[in-house]
């Protein structure tokens, strides 16, 4: 009995080459280039001497790399230091306030709009996404005005209040969605196994919830870290300063420190990168779950 | 255990009553069914009883308990839902212990019924498993499981076989119906589908348009149905309904035949608040001739469905479709003359105008 080869019989097919999927690589390598280089830069510039960062022809790779600017800035004793570490906590302090607070308030909000049916309430569930639908900045002057007729001025109170109020739209549109994903039948199942509403809350729907509430934390932990203009605006004190305003000011006074800034930059964005790939398979299954589908 | 009585029970939307002055008594270890199509207000009545949604006006006792203003965690009952609602996160052991753990039993006490619960249904080896990662039939018994963990006075289930493939659903009827038997409980269930109403169930109460249209056992409610919507509902095929007028001891088609009644049918056609009737009668007591004979009534085949033991076929008469069980080796062809007989001990006679059986006078 002859076998023959499968392969051997089948017709050579000429491969078509298939141009819209080069050119969707193409096209997702200059984004890739176009996001990862300005990083790389700042990486490579951050452990150059400031001498070889003003060359010209710039060093691409640095000869005689050091880590010393990271020394500087993390060092209690020095004055940079001490600066960049307060502002740093600073940053972290308001950063994680809003965060919490943002979770406290979002989780029963959203439940509400997803669960109970009370007068006014889609008005209110768009009322809560109108300060999506305006710039930023918009706000500006009103919330200086509001902060300072509340004499908040000048405190972090201010930025909390203010960045509390730019992440719960989203929170609470993410996390609504959430909750309307999670089927009624299992709280209901819960209140007849013994449970109270609050309870049944607590135990069934949020575990439930827990990729979303971690969603909704990293978009107001990040969203506060990396806000510029009310810091700028509400504070005036050197002290209190957070890490974007921080960095600007503190740099510019020594005429562009460039590996000094470059340092600082990496170290602000450290915790941001942590806590994304850390907590990434979460984030992806919120957007999927919670806000796509309904 | 205990019995559950429902008074006068009303809930509404706004001007929409979904159950309207709905009451009956499930007696203690009865197994009760509400049926009816969709949006008839049968679920509406069960989480009305489970108090997961507040009454608009009348009583629920369970036991000797008015538990109208109780939460649902008070009302010593279990239930069983059609999406069975296990909790996702929860390994079927933690599912089971659930209820248990929130009445605050002592650790050991739980392990020992969540075990004992697990080996009644068959699962011990399903116990760590997440829901998603069992079958169908399997997280089925797994919400049966949390149900009857706990021992509590009423079952209630909510559809609970509708999400099974045909198959398993008839396997796990009879083990529901068996595990009603083996346990004396009250249960109180609810289905679109008369057929599981009319096997499982010790009585059954029909209900439509959030009014309880006929509360009887499954036997008296298919003999005598109150009114032409419970004729039409229970029985598969459906009871057949003929328009027709009552004359003195006949009722008269306007196409010109008319069918002579018993003197007990005429005296109750003529109870009629009008002479319009509406004859009634199951595929199983009517008799095919190919010939006029008396008694019958002509009509016009329509379909033959031969499903291997029985034949089904529907005749067109006086413009209704009648429902006919025959022999199979009765051969019949599309647009056939023929004649139907009628057995005068069990046609039903409706008043056309207000739907109601009529009695005799």
């Amino acid at each position: 009995m002859t076998v023959i080869s499968a392969t051997a019989i089948r017709p050579k097919v000429k491969r078509k080459i298939d141009w819209w999927r080069w050119a969707g690589r193409g096209f997702l390598t200059f984004l890739l280039l176009f996001t990862v280089l300005p990083m790389a830069w700042m990486i490579l510039t951050s452990v150059k001497s400031q001498f070889a960062a003003m060359q010209y022809p710039p060093q691409w790779w640095p000869s005689e790399p050091t880590l010393n600017n990271y020394f500087k800035l993390l060092d209690p004793r020095g004055r940079i230091g001490q600066d960049f570490l307060r502002y740093f906590w600073n940053s972290f302090y308001v950063s994680v306030l809003t965060t919490i607070l943002g979770v406290v308030v979002a989780v029963p909000a959203a439940y509400a709009f997803s669960r109970f049916r009370f007068p006014g309430r889609n008005f209110m569930f768009f009322a809560v996404l109108v300060r999506n639908m305006f710039p930023a900045v918009v706000f500006l002057m009103p919330l200086f005005l509001l902060m300072r007729w509340m004499g908040l001025v000048n405190t972090h109170g201010s930025l909390i209040l203010t960045y509390l109020t730019f992440g719960l739209p989203l929170s609470i549109w993410l996390l609504k969605g959430f909750y309307d994903n999670i089927p009624i039948q299992l709280e209901q199942a819960a209140r007849i196994d013994g449970a109270t509403r609050f309870q049944a809350f607590i135990y069934i729907v949020m575990p439930l919830s827990t990729p979303g509430i971690i969603a909704t934390s990293i978009f107001s932990f990040i969203g506060a870290w990396n806000e510029y203009v009310y810091a700028y605006t509400f504070l005036s004190r050197d002290s209190q300063m957070t890490l974007p305003v921080g960095i600007q000011r503190f740099f510019t006074e020594f005429a562009t420190d460039w590996p000094g800034l470059m340092a600082a930059t990496f170290l602000m964005s450290v915790p941001v990168v942590v806590m994304f790939l850390v907590l990434q398979k979460y984030f992806v299954r919120a957007l999927t779950e919670g806000a796509v589908k309904h | 255990m205990a019995e559950v009585v429902l008074s006068h029970v009303m809930k509404s939307y706004g001007s929409l009553y979904a159950v309207n002055d709905v009451s009956f008594t499930v007696e203690h270890g009865e197994f009760v069914a509400l049926v009816g199509p969709s949006g008839c207000g049968k679920t509406t009545t069960l989480n009305l009883i489970a108090g997961l949604i507040p009454m608009s006006g009348g009583d629920i006792a369970i036991g000797d308990r008015i538990v109208n203003d109780l939460d649902p965690k008070d009302r010593d009952i279990a239930m069983v839902f059609q999406n069975y609602a296990l909790y996702p996160n929860k390994t079927v052991y933690k599912n089971l212990a659930f209820p248990l753990q929130m009445r605050k039993l002592p650790a050991a006490e739980i392990d020992l019924k969540v075990r004992k619960a697990a080996e009644v249904l068959d699962m011990v080896h399903l116990l760590e498993r997440k829901p998603r990662e069992l079958s169908g039939g399997q997280q089925q018994r797994v919400a049966l499981g949390r149900a009857l963990v706990r021992d509590p006075a009423v079952f209630l289930m909510d559809e609970p076989l509708s999400n099974l493939d045909a198959k398993l659903r008839v396997q796990m009827r009879s083990e529901l119906k068996r595990f009603h038997h083996n346990l004396n409980a009250t249960v109180v269930y609810v289905t679109h589908d008369q057929l599981e109403a009319v096997t499982m169930a010790d009585k059954m109460a029909v209900m439509n348009g959030g009014v309880l249209q006929q509360y009887d056992s499954p036997a008296n409610v298919f003999a005598n149905p109150v009114n032409t919507f419970v004729a039409s509902f229970i029985g598969s095929p459906a009871m057949s309904l003929i328009p027709l007028e009552a004359a003195g001891n006949a009722l008269i088609s306007p196409e010109g035949w008319e069918l002579p009644l018993s003197a007990m049918n005429a005296r109750k056609a003529a109870a009629s608040t009008t002479n319009k009737v509406i004859l009634g009668a199951r595929h199983s007591t009517l008799t095919l001739h190919k010939a006029p004979s008396p008694g019958s009534v002509p009509g016009k085949v329509y379909t033959v469905e031969p499903t291997g033991d029985v034949t089904f076929a529907q005749i067109f008469i006086n413009g209704a479709l009648v429902n006919i069980s025959l022999d199979p080796t009765v051969a019949l062809a599309p647009d056939e003359h023929v004649w139907v007989e009628f057995d005068q001990e069990r046609l039903h006679l409706f008043d056309a105008e207000t739907t109601m059986a009529l009695a005799a006078s």
